[in-house]
């Protein structure tokens, strides 16, 4: 056991669990629910999952830095609704523009975060908690209770959801999905090559020593929460177009999903490890358990909550525990290893002399 | 950095009472009758379980931790009792079996907080989903009414001259609690574990036992709460009590105790309740939605944080220099 | 011999080109505490630079101004001929000076190249991962080290994680490397190679200030050696002009005089009795009786481990091995309220983390360990009696304070300590454990609290005085006890105690043969 240990890294060991874990659960389902295995179950579910692997893309920068961002469903909810108003009344909008503006409004939001907490060094959960509620008002003010119905949004959004880019057979490849895929894609890409990905990570690992060795610590948290909700803009686009009908309570709870999604997706809560694709990937086991779940007669549907919150409980309690475990097994490892190097060369040492 | 405790609650919650005596005057000319005593009761009836949780989640903040999940314990908790009453268990039955769960949710965020070690905030995080998701096991999407009527007469109707027994149970619990917290051994535990958990250790305290007394404590008393506020409503949904956790945070904080823990007063959190609360009557009075008045909430969240550290930090620019470095005790081994 | 401007004697060899760094004249006070005082220091390019002194003698200070931590009130910092202000750590780096301390400062979750090259800004926009792993490798190679690169730094040993804060000084072009105790907790395997990395450095230029207790290293690798002594420049050497005990006389040459002068006691029966007392990674070995009424001192240098031995008697870091008895019976002590059951108390050495709570009041502070006497039938605290209390300590040991309901945090740090002494005090105790008790105090605070401690003896209290300030610890001591690096090394009776005996058993360099241990 120890010998596998050696060569492969906790973390690792964590993100293949959990695909594992994952496999494991639509095995289990497949048993129990007729034509599961279909290619339409996983049409289903990738265009569920769009939504909240893009925000949590955006949560998981803000976590590795030992922050988090609970505004994000006000956020989604904000910019769904004002990107959807605006593509109703004004005919003909560039969807180009649309975009645009969803990421900027995001992002914008995002950076009032930012400011409080990198700037005002106040908890981030204080911060986005107090955000929370006031972007959700500026939806109901900027609304006046009214909701963006499906007939007033232009017919290529309404029919993005249902187009394919590409068709194997029965699967379709949606552009959503190619989206959101390409979203985890680049960021995952930024976290592993872009020096500020990097410095997100020492950050969380380790903040006595980021200030010592002069990183901008400020600055890099700021913009994690810029880009925090520049993405939640852009899953607010998404989700005007999976649903076409935006109220006032939309986006509502999604903050607890995503925390889930990452937390269940191996990014330590504590910050400085875990990545984008394993986010993602907890993005689609929860979605794929919750998805399974209403098709599953045997549970009801009602137990998704209850569900997710033992999930996030397990996850984080057996990060502590077993990850704590494994790492300290592998230090071990590591250090009789180094010894017995040291040892045999010393030995050489002498000999030669 | 020495924490001036006594100094700074003065100012803070003459603050707060100067705040609270502009509100309440602003209100008082602009809405006739708002200063009515049977008006401002019905004011405070229609918050007073959140007021109830708040006397809770004082000694939370107090020593050093945070519960999200109170807002789904009262619902899980009112949800339970109507359940019960469905499969045929007495309310009263049911309302014992509430608070035990409540208790029990409380015990069980706080196992994993004080003896396994995990962040109160993921731990309450995955209890605000999980509670709420057991709620709604057992309620669906329907909605259960029907209680008996000695029930919804205790929620409803005045018990004591014009005060419904939610109000006297707050006063009670009021009272109770400012003694606990204020006057009492274990309130002094609290105290000293939020401050410094390593300094209560060092001195023998037990450490533990008081984070899981503290959450067991806030399970506890949702529990309540969420029952009285299911005899006032008279009926209850999945998603009631949905949110509260915003308000009550912030009532605790207002009111000068510190997010960091081991400050704050139970006077501060009273006049923090009463500026809340009419905060949101005067606005509510001023044709403000529910959210409107949540986004004034979450504003003052944020400010109530945001102001002392910005406050301390001028201090600090402006001191810096003699009595900055006057209060690093050198080590010797820094020498 | 030479002399240079200021009049200070110089070594004939000293080389007479530009220094890399030079401190002249430097002074820093805390408080009430003269941290540096005119000292003046000169590093050359390519040296290994020791510099000597005891706790106290104003090495850590003397490195935090030069990494720009601290700003000096006098004095100035040239580097290579140009004065220059090192205002932040930023700018220590940019000028070329970096420190590595006792515990390496990493980042666990990101590879050993990329802790390397963290804080480079000039690396490019995109992260190349072979080029950083080649280049953390040809650093490495120019220190002589083989690491594994790609690993997270979680893994590595302390030494490894000290090499790795070592190069990536070295990648940001240090010319001036501190280091603080390098070897302390390094096995002598790993101070080999140390050693070659250091001199691997010195080839290459760089300067080397090299502040460390273990005489046998010094007198391995270093090429000039500084002492300082109560934060004055004593003076500066070359290697081969110093002796061991040449250097323990520079580092201690103080009068005894003015020192407090203990009553004598007659100590009572055995209380305590330790044997073989061990917890893994920390200490082996101790072992000691301890009379009533008798004052045992813990002396020894940094690293020496005596705190881990008060956290073992006192429950906070359990023992792993030995025995412990309390008037002939064994007790297991696990955790504070074990400790306190059979009467050991332990105030520790840092009071403003562990000590008190300043923002409660002093009488809080003193019934905290013993809240539960105080408190009446319904769990509520009884003010009154609580106060009573506190009003008695506050008179016994003359606690200088409006009331005893002010708070902790406003008093002087001499009467703080007075507070936490009397908190412990109200535990009553048989075996009292006193962590630097007179740390960072002024003189007249510590004589009091040496009375303080005098009396208590006298009252037949047991008390184990860890200090590291030798003047005190030979004054209060009836027996001393010398610890180094988790090991008992000397075992004096105060009439045989000297401060050169001591330091050198606390050094491992016994100047005569130690008594046998009790």
């Amino acid at each position: 056991m120890t010998n596998l240990l050696r060569r492969v890294r906790p973390e690792q060991v964590r993100e293949l669990t959990l695909v594992f874990i994952l496999i494991a659960i639509v095995a289990f389902f497949a048993t129990q629910i007729p034509n599961y295995i279909a290619w339409q179950t996983f049409n289903d579910i990738s265009t569920g999952v769009e939504v909240i692997a893009v925000v949590a893309v955006g949560q998981t920068l803000v976590v590795l830095t030992r922050n988090i961002d609970l505004s994000i469903g006000s956020v989604v909810g904000l910019v769904a609704y004002f990107v959807g108003t605006l593509l109703a009344s004004v005919p003909g909008f560039p969807a180009p523009a649309a975009l645009a503006i969803a990421i900027a409004m995001g992002g914008a939001l995002g950076a009032v975060n930012g400011v409080i907490v990198a700037f005002g060094r106040v908890p981030a959960v204080v911060a986005t908690l107090g955000t929370l509620a006031i972007y959700r008002v500026a939806l109901v003010e900027l609304s006046g209770a009214k909701t963006v119905t499906t007939d007033s949004l232009p017919a290529w959004l309404l029919s993005l959801p249902r187009v394919s880019v590409v068709s194997l057979g029965q699967l379709d490849v949606r552009p959503l999905v190619l989206l959101a895929l390409a979203v985890v894609i680049v960021f995952q890409l930024v976290l592993s090559y872009l020096p500020y990905g990097r410095r997100l990570f020492a950050i969380g690992s380790n903040p006595d020593a980021a200030r010592v060795a002069g990183l901008p610590i400020q600055r890099d948290v700021f913009v994690a929460f810029v880009l925090s909700g520049a993405l939640a803009g852009l899953a607010g686009l998404l989700f005007l177009v999976r649903f076409g009908n935006i109220t006032v309570v939309a986006g509502q709870g999604l903050e607890l999903q995503v925390v889930a999604a990452v937390v269940v997706g191996g990014v330590n809560i504590f910050g400085g490890s875990g990545s984008i694709v394993g986010a993602f990937v907890g993005a689609t086991l929860i979605n794929v358990l919750q998805q399974s779940l209403i098709r599953w007669p045997a549970v009801s549907a009602f137990a998704q909550d209850a569900i997710l919150g033992l999930l996030i409980l397990l996850a984080v309690a057996s990060d502590k525990v077993i990850l704590g475990r494994l790492r300290t097994i592998w230090v071990q490892a590591r250090r009789r290893d180094e010894e017995q190097a040291a040892a045999t060369s010393a030995e050489q040492a002498i000999r030669g002399a | 950095m020495a924490r001036d405790l006594v100094r700074r609650l003065a100012s803070w919650e003459g603050l707060l009472l100067a705040i609270l005596a502009v509100i309440v005057v602003v209100t008082g000319f602009a809405v006739p009758g708002y200063l009515n005593p049977q008006n401002q009761i019905n004011l405070l009836e229609l918050s007073v379980e959140k007021a109830i949780v708040v006397l809770a989640m004082t000694f939370v903040i107090v020593s050093g931790e945070i519960d999200l999940s109170i807002a789904s314990v009262m619902g899980l908790s009112a949800v339970l009792v109507a359940w019960l009453k469905e499969q045929g268990v007495p309310v009263e039955v049911g309302i014992v079996a509430a608070l035990l769960v409540g208790a029990l949710c409380g015990l069980f965020n706080g196992y994993w907080v004080a003896v396994i070690g995990l962040p109160s905030l993921a731990v309450t995080l995955a209890g605000l989903i999980g509670y709420r998701g057991a709620a709604l096991l057992l309620v669906g999407d329907r909605s259960i009414g029907g209680f008996p009527e000695w029930f919804n007469r205790l929620g409803q109707q005045p018990l004591v001259g014009p005060f419904p027994l939610a109000l006297i149970v707050f006063a009670v619990l009021l009272v109770g609690a400012t003694v606990l917290l204020q006057f009492s051994g274990f309130g002094r535990y609290a105290y000293v574990v939020g401050s410094s958990p390593e300094v209560a250790r060092f001195s023998g305290v037990r450490v533990r036992r008081v984070k899981l007394a503290v959450f067991a404590m806030s399970g506890l008393v949702s529990a309540f709460a969420g029952v009285l506020l299911l005899a006032r409503l008279g009926a209850v949904r999945g998603s009631t009590a949905e949110g509260f956790e915003l308000d009550i945070i912030t009532m605790v904080l207002l009111g000068g105790v510190s997010i960091f823990g081991g400050s704050g007063t139970m006077a501060g959190v009273i006049l923090s309740i009463l500026v809340v609360l009419n905060l949101r009557n005067g606005l509510a009075l001023a044709n403000a939605t529910g959210n409107t008045q949540a986004g004034v909430i979450g504003a003052l969240l944020i400010l109530s944080v945001l102001v002392p550290n910005i406050a301390a930090a001028a201090r600090s620019r402006l001191g810096r220099g003699r009595s900055a470095e006057a209060a690093v005790i050198p080590k010797l081994s820094d020498l | 011999m030479a002399e240079d401007a200021e009049g200070r004697r110089l070594a004939v060899d000293a080389p007479t080109r530009t220094p890399i760094l030079e401190i002249r004249g430097v002074s820093k006070r805390f408080g009430s505490t003269q941290a540096l005082d005119d000292v003046s220091l000169a590093l050359q390019a390519g040296e290994i630079h020791a510099l000597l002194g005891e706790n106290g003698a104003g090495k850590s200070t003397l490195i935090k101004i030069m990494t720009g931590v601290v700003q000096p009130d006098a004095g100035e910092l040239i580097v290579e001929g140009r004065p220059v202000r090192v205002g932040s750590a930023l700018e220590a780096q940019v000028l070329g000076i970096a420190a590595v301390y006792q515990e390496p400062m990493i980042f666990p979750d990101l590879s050993v190249a990329e802790n390397i090259f963290i804080s480079h800004r000039d690396r490019g926009r995109i992260v190349d991962r072979g080029a950083m792993r080649r280049d953390a490798k040809a650093v490495l190679d120019r220190l002589g080290v083989r690491l594994d690169v790609g690993e997270p730094a979680r893994g590595l040993t302390v030494a490894a994680q000290q090499t790795v804060e070592i190069a990536k000084a070295l990648s940001l072009r240090v010319r001036v490397l501190i280091m603080d105790e390098p070897t302390a907790s390094l096995s002598a395997h790993e101070v080999r190679r140390l050693f070659g990395i250091v001199k691997a450095l010195r080839g290459e230029g760089v300067a080397i200030l090299f502040i460390s207790h273990r005489m046998e290293d010094v007198f391995q690798i270093a090429d000039r050696v500084t002492v300082l002594r109560d934060g004055h420049w004593i003076s500066t050497r070359p290697r081969g002009e110093v002796t061991p005990a040449s250097a323990i006389r520079d580092m201690v040459g103080r009068t005894m005089g003015d020192f407090f002068r203990r009553t004598p006691t007659r100590p009572g029966d055995a209380v305590l009795e330790v044997r073989g007392l061990a917890r893994e990674g920390a200490f082996a070995g101790v072992s000691f009786t301890l009379r009533a009424g008798e004052v045992l001192g813990l002396a020894g240098l940094v690293g020496a481990r005596r705190t881990d031995v008060g956290l073992a008697l006192f429950g906070i870091a359990p023992a792993d091995a030995g025995e412990v008895l309390l008037d002939g019976h064994p007790v297991t002590i696990r955790s504070p309220q074990d400790a306190l059951r059979v009467g050991i108390a332990y105030t520790t050495e840092d009071r403003r983390q562990l000590g008190l709570i300043f923002a409660l009041s002093i009488a809080a502070n003193i019934t905290l360990p013993t809240l539960r006497r105080y408190l009446s039938r319904f769990g509520l605290v009884r003010r009154a009696a609580e106060d009573a209390v506190a009003q008695g300590f506050k008179e016994r040991l003359s606690i200088r304070a409006p009331t005893v309901e002010a708070a902790a945090g406003t008093l002087s740090g001499g009467n703080q300590q007075k507070v936490v002494l009397s908190k412990w005090l109200n535990t009553r105790p048989r075996v009292f454990i006193l962590d630097e008790p007179t740390r960072g105090l002024d003189v007249g605070a510590k004589a009091e609290v040496h009375q303080i401690i005098d009396e208590l003896a006298h009252d037949g209290i047991a008390i184990i005085l860890i200090s590291s300030e030798l003047p005190e610890v030979l004054a209060m001591s009836d027996r001393i006890l010398v610890m180094r690096e988790g090991r008992q090394m000397a075992v004096f009776d105060s009439a045989e105690a000297t401060q050169e005996r001591v330091l050198a058993a606390a050094m491992g360099q016994p100047l005569t043969p130690p008594a046998a241990v009790v």
